[in-house]
């Protein structure tokens, strides 16, 4: 038999679907305590991605006084010179935690190719299939024998983000695990049997032992990777696994905490894998395309951005996790500093804000300075490469590491041209 | 560069040579037996056992994958098994040539090629209809491959101008799609134009000379030089202009001015008037490139032994040999004497040994090369998994709009290489547990197993034979079938519906459904 096969008796246990959770109690034991005891404990992000493109003159980087500023007021932080939108008053009160970037500066202003842009660190080209940086941080900081996926999508949005291509090069087995809303709450697709227990684990053991024969005499990657693929399916039904995604273990104080949104419930949820073990969490707020109405809309997707982010940064680090957990807060570009007719603001890359947190990150800095009308960017321009690069050394990996890719060129974690911010890295 | 220059002429006047000794065209017989005294040849010098040649149904599964794009069909099944002429294989390889999907298939597997945008971008997506329906009309009337690819290169660009409007009827056979979703970039169509028909990559010379190859920087924008009269302003939907005179290229970085040149160092005649684009498709095309025909034939062979002679396929270059050149050159030189005839060169490998051995391992040595001494376990794209699917279960478009088949094509798509297959966990939970599947396996929903289940008169054996049949194009072997009856047998009463949706489930959940083997 081939190595990964399991036996009948594995299989029947493994395929415990809520049936023998005795069988493996113990792997999640006192989680959050081992979690920060280890010294060597392997870094983990939580992406806050803003599809659409959020207003940077409305959030971080503000223009009091001048015809592009729009009527939203200033509000201190703690951090001195440092101050945010009237919308966001508890992130504020967290400033310390924060190192805001207002000096992105790309070139596509396309959502599809903007946002490919900024989640893989590279422009978008024909062959070469880049991967995401979820799946880039998978590849490189997962536990390959984890239950848990290493990638893990939280209500991915539109036909620009989707989770199936986001593995790129890296392969499939690198493809987020999506949780999405179903029934009203957050639930991962097809996770659960669609039969009763009983009749799964038959149904198991039926298949295992009638591909045995097909996979013994066809040793190779396409009948391995079937059966591994298979295994952490299953595995990933178990009581404990499944578990993860089981929001109902939370107080439901905290839940208020966060905010009720599916966006709020989803922080939470990230918090809950990365003290799993699982390495990157990305949650989707959608909505920040706001040509019409952007004032609106915006304090609307404040009241629910500042909730969540503020308190996904105060639950991680009671938990002592916000030291080797980096959130990151962006979108694929920002908006136009001029508002437009219709009260909105259009696409704009050449000068916008994104937001770093947490783990390796130097809080209660500021990186570059835009115009006062906020049309250009006047000291240190960012590079999504450069932020790519910055995420990744904040997590310990080196952006320069090589990777095979389909078209069989080495590329590397970050653009070789990418400068990171070292300023904000601790 | 000179010294460039000659060795390709020099690999010119071999390929000429080689195509003026069968100046005939060949038959498919004399091409697969050719093949077969070369691997012959091959194996015994390097001590391989090649596997046998494999079962009926094993042979039919993977011929009707690799040119239809699906399945047999239970009753193609039942013909196939119990026809005993001599040359069924033959005459299945040809009927499956006239089949309509035939031509759909091979459209898929060539707008990803060409268009790998349209897989992953939702927008360059919107292009997918009419380039596809534009190579089904080709693959149709089997073209010959170069006058595709000239129709392709040289399409005219319309509406004077203002442009034109590629998108303006999606459905409308159009080759410029290839134009539209490259924006019109000269690099970005030099680079796919060098990889997919000459089998070279040329993106890497686009800022430096590149590191493994011979091509310099130079050469890479002399080459999309010829591109240069394009223009497209304002995005991916931008009508596509052309200035046919416009002939010269600014080079990224130094800004040197560059005219058109071919890879071989040649300067092409170029006509006022006339978009540079002809002048490329002729050298492209032409019998003596040393390029073209190899890559074409190289691309069929991987596609139907999963590795290529030269792998990566597109990657030919002094360092990655090919695993036979003998056999490389002479598929070629065939493939030019019948005028690139692709469905000669089609049934000339599906005729041979080589493609009908089993898949099975039956002897070490066989791991040890890249030449196939047995078949390569190949991946489904998303399309043929679907379709499969589709066919064993008996689901049609109609119930859903397309829905289950648009999530299958996403989340089934093929990404790496075709000997590569690869099964993701939430394709695993997706086959497991999802709604399809939930349909599939319900013995009142599903007509597969309506059909099954309901048929009065069959044995709980036939019920097996049946749902193998539908879905593993096989009958089972005398322990499976033991093993599934005794399942099936186990049922309460009424219960042997839910039992035979077990089994049913089983089959489109294992290896070897999902694999093409």
């Amino acid at each position: 038999m081939p190595p990964h096969l399991p036996t009948r008796r594995d299989l029947l246990r493994t395929a415990a679907l809520g049936t023998a959770g005795t069988a493996f109690s113990g792997w999640l034991g006192d989680l959050a305590l081992r979690a920060v005891e280890s010294p060597q404990r392997k870094r983990a992000c939580i992406l806050l991605w803003m599809a659409g493109g959020p207003s940077q003159t409305d959030t971080f980087d503000m223009k009091p006084g001048h015809a592009n500023g729009g009527p939203f007021r200033e509000i201190a932080t703690p951090v001195p010179g440092l101050r945010f939108s009237e919308h966001l008053p508890r992130l504020a009160a967290q400033a310390g935690r924060l190192a805001v970037v207002r000096s992105m500066q790309t070139r596509e202003g396309d959502h599809g190719r903007a946002t490919a842009h900024l989640r893989t660190g590279y422009t978008p080209q024909g062959s070469i299939r880049f991967p995401s940086l979820g799946a880039v941080v998978a590849h490189e900081l997962a536990n390959p024998h984890a239950d848990l996926p290493g990638f893990v999508s939280v209500t991915p949005q539109g036909a620009f983000a989707q989770p199936s291509v986001a593995a790129g090069f890296l392969g499939p087995r690198h493809a987020p695990l999506v949780v999405n809303v179903s029934e009203g709450g957050l639930k991962v697709e097809d996770l659960g049997a669609a039969v009763s227990a009983d009749r799964a684990c038959e149904r198991l053991e039926l298949l295992r032992e009638m591909e045995a024969p097909f996979l013994h005499s066809r040793p190779g990657q396409g009948t391995a990777t079937h059966v591994t693929a298979y295994d952490r399916a299953v595995r990933l039904q178990r009581q404990a696994a499944a578990r993860a995604f089981d929001l109902g273990q939370e107080p439901d104080s905290l839940r208020e905490k966060y905010g009720r949104s599916l966006f709020g419930q989803g922080c939470l949820l990230a918090r809950r894998l990365v003290e799993r073990g699982v390495p990157f969490v990305e949650v989707t707020l959608g909505g920040w395309d706001t040509h019409d109405n952007n004032f609106e809309q915006v304090k609307d997707l404040c009241a629910v951005v500042d909730p969540a982010w503020s308190a996904l940064l105060d639950d991680l680090g009671q938990r002592g996790l916000l030291d080797s957990t980096l959130v990151v807060w962006m979108g694929e570009f920002g908006r136009t500093p001029g508002i437009n007719p219709r009260n909105g603001r259009d696409h704009y890359p050449a000068a916008w804000s994104t937001v770093l947190g947490g783990g390796g990150i130097r809080g209660g800095s500021v990186v570059g300075r835009t115009s006062k009308s906020g049309l250009a960017v006047e000291d240190r321009p960012v590079k999504a490469a450069d932020l790519i690069a910055t995420i990744c050394l904040a997590l310990g990996l080196d952006p320069k590491k090589q990777n095979l890719s389909n078209v069989d060129r080495p590329i590397r974690l970050a653009d070789p041209d990418a400068e990171p911010l070292r300023e904000v890295l601790r | 560069m000179m010294a460039r220059a000659a060795s390709l002429m020099l690999l010119a006047g071999v390929l000429l040579t080689l195509a003026g000794a069968h100046a005939a065209p060949p038959r498919p017989t004399d091409l697969a037996t050719r093949i077969d005294r070369r691997l012959e040849a091959r194996f015994k010098g390097d001590a391989i056992h090649p596997a046998p040649r494999a079962e009926d149904a094993e042979f039919l599964r993977r011929a009707s994958l690799d040119l239809i794009g699906r399945i047999p069909r239970t009753a193609d099944v039942h013909e196939f098994l119990a026809d005993s002429s001599a040359d069924k294989r033959a005459r299945l390889i040809d009927e499956l040539l006239e089949e309509p999907r035939f031509a759909v298939h091979f459209a898929n597997l060539w707008r990803a090629d060409l268009l790998p945008e349209t897989s992953s971008s939702g927008q360059a997506a919107l292009f997918q209809t009419g380039f596809q329906s534009w190579l089904i009309e080709r693959f149709r009337a089997n073209v010959p491959y170069d006058q595709m690819v000239r129709e392709l290169l040289t399409a005219p660009v319309g509406g004077g101008r203002e442009g034109e409007p590629v998108l303006r009827d999606p459905e409308r056979p159009n080759p410029l799609a290839f134009f539209a979703v490259k924006e019109a970039s000269p690099e970005k169509l030099a680079a796919t134009v060098g990889r997919s028909f000459l089998g070279i990559r040329l993106e890497c010379a686009q800022c430096h000379d590149h590191p493994f190859a011979k091509w310099t920087q130079e050469q890479f924008w002399s080459q999309s030089a010829f591109f240069a009269g394009f223009g497209k302003r304002g995005g991916l939907f931008a009508p596509l202009t052309e200035v046919a005179d416009r002939r010269e290229l600014r080079m990224l970085g130094n800004g040197k001015h560059i005219q058109p040149g071919f890879l071989d160092g040649g300067k092409p005649k170029l006509t006022p008037g006339q978009s540079s684009r002809v002048a490329l498709a002729e050298w492209v095309t032409a019998p003596s490139n040393p390029y073209f025909a190899r890559a074409a034939v190289n691309k069929l062979w991987a596609h139907f032994f999963g590795v290529g002679l030269v792998n990566p396929v597109d990657d030919f270059r002094d360092d990655n040999k090919p695993s036979d050149p003998a056999l490389l050159d002479d598929l070629a030189a065939a493939f030019v004497a019948s005028g690139f005839d692709l469905s000669l060169l089609i049934r000339g490998i599906c005729r041979s040994e080589a493609y009908q051995r089993t898949s099975a391992r039956t002897h070490p040595s066989q791991d040890g090369t890249r030449l196939p001494a047995r078949m390569t376990v190949k991946a489904l794209t998303g399309e043929q998994f679907f379709d499969s699917l589709a066919l064993a279960t008996g689901y049609r478009d109609t119930q859903d709009k397309g829905a289950a088949r648009r999530q299958f094509l996403t989340r089934f798509a093929q990404i790496g290489p075709p000997a590569e297959p690869e099964t993701s966990v939430p394709q695993a939970l997706t086959l497991l547990n999802g709604r399809f599947v939930a349909w599939a396996t319900d013995p009142q929903r599903c007509p597969t197993l309506i059909a099954v289940t309901q048929t009065p008169g069959l044995t709980r054996a036939g019920r097996i034979e049946a749902l193998y049949l539908a879905t593993l194009g096989r009958r089972p072997t005398p322990v499976e079938r033991e093993r599934l009856d005794r399942h099936v047998a186990r049922a309460d009463a009424g219960g042997e519906a839910e039992r035979l949706a077990d089994v049913f489930w089983a089959l489109l959940n294992c290896a070897e459904f999902r694999l093409n083997h």
